[in-house]
């Protein structure tokens, strides 16, 4: 496979579009095929739960921590769930220092729809009590090597982490909060399992899971959240324009995608005992 | 695993049978496994796992200099940056670097820079990324003892690697290796790398035991030199037996 760091030469991008055109991948795969997935649960100790993901050469670590803080007025009972991501400098030659960058953003706001509006968390399983105190849940991804397709990746490692957590279950007594011995597992936290799918664009061409060299040359990439029967969230990037039946096809063929992919990792068996 | 809701401190840290709190002995190191290759897309990079310990070291370079005026037009430019995860201590981490972080980087570049060649790299600059993904204690020290292996991975001329261990002093008594809790509440904790010295202190302790320290550190680094040669070693034997392997 082609060694690419940064930038794609014209004769390989032609390369990848004439093997795309016959069906056929520079990595061998088929078109709606994903990269290896290998998933290791709870491998930070010193955070609540996390999950080291990787999809092909893409490499994610996430961590949840949890703090316990005040509800947002307008959701009394309800706990608070956010995602960051960031994507390391050690991660490729593109990726620089400072401030989060556009491409970090879109990460962690892609993955949190997908999960936000799946019924996915139990925020009201996050409260100790109403108005007064409830727990944050911060997911962080940390992106160790980008070899495309962060999105997905982002997406089955933040689900992880979720279901490996482990978070001291809190009482609300005289006015304070008294811990219990006991846990909040993912069990109790997690309903749902969305699984985000990214599919890439050349030309009319599309294809899931787009590697690095793939992810460099496509026009565009479009990425669908889904649950068990529905979907939760689309965002499209990049300068390619999908079709009205694109979309469609696009959309069942994510549910169809999901449901294998859901049934194959099996991401219940990570969860912890306590 | 144990419920913690405070960071507490534990009023001894040694058990009663004279071992410390996990087990080890006075001057047993926690247990350490390296790895060189482990990122596809820098140029060279490092995985150590040192007792609860996870850290990755990546090295690009050498390349342009990036803002441009800090370019040096008679020698290359060496730029550590150390950074911790947000979930990788008790309480969540702010994600911005902090003045720890930022300190630690030039501690860390300081160590390093001696053992480069950067006369040869005129206008060009060498970037160690290092990020702590479970903190344990000892982090500064892990940390130098990983980059000097990318480095080394890189294939950057070097002079020597680097080595670094913390000795110190819990409950009046020396010993190696300071964990998370023992750095915390222990008396003192002497970071120390070998090859070319640079060394920070903090705490209470007289000369003699300052100089005993330094004994200690060298054992152990003698020890910690070991793994990271073989490490090293073993990238290149395996690479041959590919290649040998391959024209047979």
């Amino acid at each position: 496979m082609m060694n690419t760091k940064r930038v794609i030469s014209t004769i390989e991008k032609n390369y990848i579009l004439n093997n795309l055109r016959k069906e056929e991948r520079i990595d061998g795969r088929g078109l709606w095929e994903y990269r290896d997935w290998t998933i290791k649960p709870d491998v930070i100790s010193s955070a609540e739960g996390s999950a080291d993901v990787t999809l092909g050469d893409t490499k994610i670590i996430t961590g949840l921590k949890y703090d316990v803080g005040a509800p947002f007025p307008d959701l009394p009972e309800e706990g608070v769930c956010t995602f960051m991501a960031e994507l390391l400098p050690l991660a490729s030659p593109i990726f620089e220092r400072g401030p989060p960058s556009e491409q970090s953003i879109e990460l962690a706001r892609v993955v949190d729809r997908g999960i936000r509006h799946a019924d996915c968390v139990q925020t009201k399983k996050l409260c100790i009590k109403a108005n007064k105190a409830v727990y944050i849940l911060f997911v962080d991804l940390y992106v160790i090597n980008y070899s495309g397709n962060l999105i997905d990746a982002g997406g089955i490692s933040s689900l992880t982490t979720l279901i490996s957590s482990h978070i001291p279950e809190g009482k609300w007594v005289d006015d304070q909060i008294e811990w219990t011995g006991k846990y909040l597992t993912g069990e109790t936290i997690v309903n749902e399992l969305p699984i985000v799918t990214t599919y890439g664009k050349i030309n009319d061409i599309i294809f899931l899971d787009p590697n690095l060299p793939e992810e460099l040359v496509s026009d565009g990439k479009i990425s669908i959240s889904v649950t068990e029967d529905k979907i939760t969230s689309i965002q499209k990037s990049g300068l390619a324009t999908f079709s009205l039946e694109e979309i469609d096809m696009l959309t069942k063929k994510s549910m169809e995608i999901g449901k294998k992919l859901r049934k194959e990792l099996n991401l219940w068996q990570y969860k912890v005992k306590y | 695993m144990p419920l913690i809701i405070k960071d507490e401190y534990p009023e001894k840290l040694f058990r009663e049978d004279g071992k410390r709190l996990d087990g080890r002995e006075k001057h047993e190191l926690r247990p350490i496994k390296m790895e060189v290759g482990v990122l596809k897309n820098a140029d060279g990079s490092a995985y150590l796992e040192w007792g609860n310990n996870k850290i990755f070291a990546a090295v690009y370079g050498p390349r342009d200099v990036h803002p441009h005026y800090l370019a040096k037009p008679d020698k290359g430019i060496l730029r550590v940056f150390y950074r911790m995860a947000t979930f990788s201590v008790f309480e969540r981490k702010r994600p911005a670097p902090g003045r720890r972080e930022k300190e630690i980087s030039m501690v860390l570049t300081d160590c390093l820079e001696p053992l480069l060649f950067l006369e040869l790299y005129p206008g060009n600059s060498f970037e160690v990324f290092i990020n702590v993904m479970n903190a344990d204690g000892g982090t500064r020290c892990a940390c130098a003892t990983v980059a000097a292996l990318a480095l080394a991975d890189a294939g950057v001329p070097m002079r020597s690697l680097v080595t670094a261990v913390a000795v110190g002093k819990i409950d009046g008594e020396l010993v190696t290796d300071l964990s998370g809790i023992e750095d915390k509440a222990g008396e003192a904790d002497l970071p120390c790398a070998i090859t070319w010295f640079n060394e920070e202190f903090d705490g209470k302790m007289d000369l003699e035991e300052f100089e005993k320290c330094l004994t200690l550190a060298k054992n152990a680094l003698t020890k910690i030199h070991e793994i990271q040669l073989n490490v090293l070693k073993n990238k290149y034997i395996a690479i041959q037996e590919e290649y040998s392997g391959g024209k047979n």
